[in-house]
C-alpha cells in the first residue's frame, strides 16, 4: 500500500522563518472496539515506541478508561504520562489522491493501542514500533514532490520460514 | 507521488476544536469541542464517515 504524505500548515518561528507547512506520514485509520468505529488521522512515527491516541478516541469507541492496562511513557520533557490499552481492529484505509492507484485493498489488523489525555492536544494517533511497525515492513521516501510509504504486511508464514533457517 | 495539502482546508479551521473531515479530505463538515459532537454533527449532515482530527496548535510539532 503506498499511502501520500500530507501537508499541515504551521507558523514560522525564528529558527524557521519561511516555513508555513509540514509534511507527515498521515494514515486514515478505521478504529474499531465492539460495535463501535471511528476514522482517524494518525501519524506514522518510528519514534514512538507505543501505538497511542488521545483520550477523546477511547470515549467515542464506548471504551472506559481509566482501565487496569495502563502503562507509563514520557515524551521530550521526563513528566510521566499514563497511557490505558485496548485490544482495537484497525483497518488502514487508502487515502484518494493524485498518482495513487485508487484500487489498493485496506489492511486489517489487531491492534493494542493506549489512550491517553495528554495526546488531546496533538489530535492525531501516533502508530509507533510496537504494534505497527512490528507487523509491517515500511519504507519512507521523503522527499518534495515523491512522499509515500509503502507497507508490507510481514506475515507469519514469512518469520516462520525464516526462523526455520536459523 | 502528490502529497496531500491539507493547509488550504485547515487553514480557519477552529483552533483546539475537534474536526470532521470529508472524505475527499476537501472541507471541514463540522467541528465541536468534542469527538464525538463533531462526528455526529458530520453523520446528521450526509457525512457518513467523516475524517476525525484536531487542528493542533501552530507550534505543535511532534518530536
Amino acid at each position: 500500500m503506498k499511502i501520500p504524505f500530507s501537508f499541515l500548515p504551521v507558523q514560522p518561528d525564528s529558527a524557521f522563518p519561511d516555513r508555513s507547512e509540514i509534511k507527515r506520514p498521515i494514515v486514515a485509520l478505521h478504529l474499531t472496539a465492539g460495535d463501535r468505529s471511528v476514522i482517524f488521522f494518525a501519524v506514522v512515527d518510528s519514534g514512538a515506541d507505543l501505538c497511542v491516541f488521545p483520550a477523546s478516541v477511547a470515549a467515542d469507541l464506548g471504551i472506559d478508561i481509566p482501565n487496569r492496562s495502563c502503562s507509563l511513557f514520557s515524551g521530550s520533557n521526563d513528566a510521566n504520562q499514563l497511557a490505558y490499552f485496548e485490544e482495537l481492529q484497525a483497518t488502514i484505509l487508502p487515502m484518494e489522491a493524485p498518482n495513487i492507484d485508487p484500487n489498493q485493498e485496506p489492511l486489517t489488523f489487531p491492534l493494542y493501542a493506549g489512550f491517553c489525555d495528554t495526546l488531546e492536544h496533538v489530535g492525531m494517533g501516533l502508530l509507533g514500533q510496537e504494534g505497527f511497525f512490528s507487523r509491517f515492513k515500511i519504507s519512507f521516501a521523503t522527499m518534495v514532490a515523491f512522499a509515500y510509504l509503502v507497507m508490507v504486511a510481514y506475515d507469519k508464514p514469512v518469520r516462520a520460514y525464516l526462523r526455520s533457517k536459523r | 507521488m502528490e502529497p496531500i495539502d491539507l493547509t488550504g482546508v485547515l487553514k480557519d479551521a477552529p483552533r483546539g476544536e475537534w474536526l470532521a473531515l470529508s472524505w475527499a479530505r476537501d472541507r471541514i463538515v463540522a467541528h465541536a469541542p468534542s469527538l464525538t459532537a463533531a462526528k455526529e454533527a458530520a453523520q446528521q449532515l450526509g457525512e457518513l464517515n467523516p475524517i476525525m482530527m484536531k487542528v493542533p496548535p501552530l507550534h505543535a510539532l511532534i518530536l
